[in-house]
């Protein structure tokens, strides 16, 4: 017990800090990527130009271990875009560009599930397309696709412990400095295990609990 | 600007070094092999606890589920690979430590069990209560009923969900390279350290495993449509 006195308690500053970059990161990157997942899938319905460029993009994301996106991101992407500067904003630009993707067909299996009828009503009542898709479609949407978008968040941290890799100061990254200072891996890592195994459980819970209230309010079925 | 692109899209780099990327690249499969063995055989022990009879039983079978499928692949990895060895030794009094694909395969294959044992646990009861009640009716025995009765049809319903998570297992490969398994990406930052050139030999890589799972999710999406249809229709 007065190894996880003096390896993991007496180090919590240390741990929290990683902790709170790890949260910063993951915000950064889940808020990023629900409004790329967005536009990449209005694109897709909606702007028929473009819809190529958008189907590559989603599966290019989509298809790509997260792991080789950062590192393509982190060190490739500076030198031809001349963006991002730091690793820590390659680490949530990585993590967003992802994930908006996978919400991106979220999304799209969202506004595709509103039946047609609605539209058609919409129109003949004299709506015009951007107020049928704000009033009408975008509401159902936001309500069928919320457990979605919670576990996606759930994935970003679970991908975020990678950004340690590019020497982001996360919670993995801290963890794992004083795993090299005091050559006593048991007690640290098991701790930072514990952290996110928790984390990811509070949040993933809360995604349950918000799709079974919202089933029993609005009786919407949320896949 | 357009010099760094041009050089990003030369992949004649890249093609320099194909043979031992070829090398690594069977690492990852070697590696997506057998963390799939591993999974899915826990994964299937784990769904049966969370049916069994007991509470200790289920409950241990949920534990096992929230754990791996709530922890981080790259942690599990680390502590697979760093703390397993030393807790085993702690035991037996002797110093173990782990070959680096070893602790892929475990931890890998850990971590998928858990979603595994779900897609199990869902195929297990979606079957009628009448088919395991005849099984036991002919006398039957308890195993030869999951044998014959439950597991063909659970295979049946879980195959395109359980796919799905093959193509996520093989991206998750990627991040052995982490602890020296020498798989495709290992091979590639140890290429870029002599030749001091991330460009095209990160983009060649990333380009190298979007084709390999564009193609696999594509298949297995044109697989499971056809299956839903004959087999659930």
């Amino acid at each position: 017990m007065g190894n996880w006195e003096r390896l993991v308690w007496n180090q919590r500053d240390v741990l929290l800090a990683g902790l709170g970059v790890t949260v910063e990161v993951c915000a950064i990157a889940f808020i990023v990527a629900i409004i790329g997942g967005l536009a990449l899938c209005l694109v897709r319905i909606y702007v028929a130009p473009l819809r190529p460029v958008a189907v590559l993009l989603i599966e290019f994301f989509r298809d790509t271990p997260i792991f080789v996106q950062l590192m393509w991101v982190a060190y490739v992407w500076p030198e031809i875009f001349g963006f991002p500067s730091t690793f820590f904003n390659a680490g949530w630009l990585a993590l967003a560009l992802q994930s908006s993707a996978y919400l991106a067909e979220t999304f799209r299996a969202g506004i595709e599930a509103v039946p047609r009828g609605q539209r058609e009503a919409a129109f003949s009542a004299g709506m015009s397309q951007a107020q049928t898709f704000t009033r009408i479609v975008l509401p159902q949407v936001t309500l069928a696709t919320a457990p979605s978008i919670v576990n996606q968040f759930t994935v970003i941290v679970k991908s975020s412990t990678l950004i340690s890799v590019i020497t982001v100061p996360d919670l993995m990254s801290q963890s794992q400095k004083l795993v090299n200072v005091w050559y006593e891996p048991i007690e640290i890592l098991t701790a930072t295990a514990g952290i996110y195994i928790v984390f990811v459980f509070l949040i993933s819970s809360a995604g349950k609990l918000l799709a079974d209230r919202l089933l029993r309010r609005y009786g919407l079925n949320a896949s | 600007m357009s010099e760094a692109l041009k050089q990003s899209l030369d992949i004649s780099m890249f093609w320099e070094y194909r043979a031992v990327f070829l090398e690594g690249l069977t690492f990852n499969c070697l590696v997506f092999l057998c963390s799939a063995v591993v999974a899915l055989s826990v994964g299937l022990g784990a769904a049966l606890l969370r049916i069994n009879r007991l509470w200790p039983m289920r409950w241990i079978g949920t534990l096992h589920v929230e754990v791996f499928r709530n922890a981080p692949d790259y942690i599990m990895l680390v502590w697979v690979h760093f703390v397993l060895p030393l807790l085993i030794g702690i035991l037996i009094r002797r110093r173990v430590e782990f070959h680096p694909f070893l602790s892929a395969v475990l931890a890998l294959g850990l971590v998928y069990s858990g979603y595994f044992a779900e897609t199990f646990r869902a195929g297990i009861q979606a079957i009628p209560q009448g088919n395991l009640d005849a099984g036991r009716a002919f006398g039957m025995s308890e195993r030869l009923i999951l044998w014959r009765i439950a597991l063909p049809q659970v295979v049946r319903r879980m195959l395109p969900e359980a796919l799905n998570l093959f193509v996520s297992m093989f991206k998750a490969t990627t991040i052995v390279s982490l602890i020296a398994v020498p798989d495709l990406m290992y091979n590639v930052s140890m290429v870029i350290q002599q030749e001091m050139r991330p460009l095209p030999l990160y983009s060649g890589a990333a380009l190298t495993y979007f084709l390999i799972i564009l193609l696999l999710s594509s298949g297995v999406r044109l697989f499971s449509e056809r299956w839903r249809r004959k087999i659930l229709a």
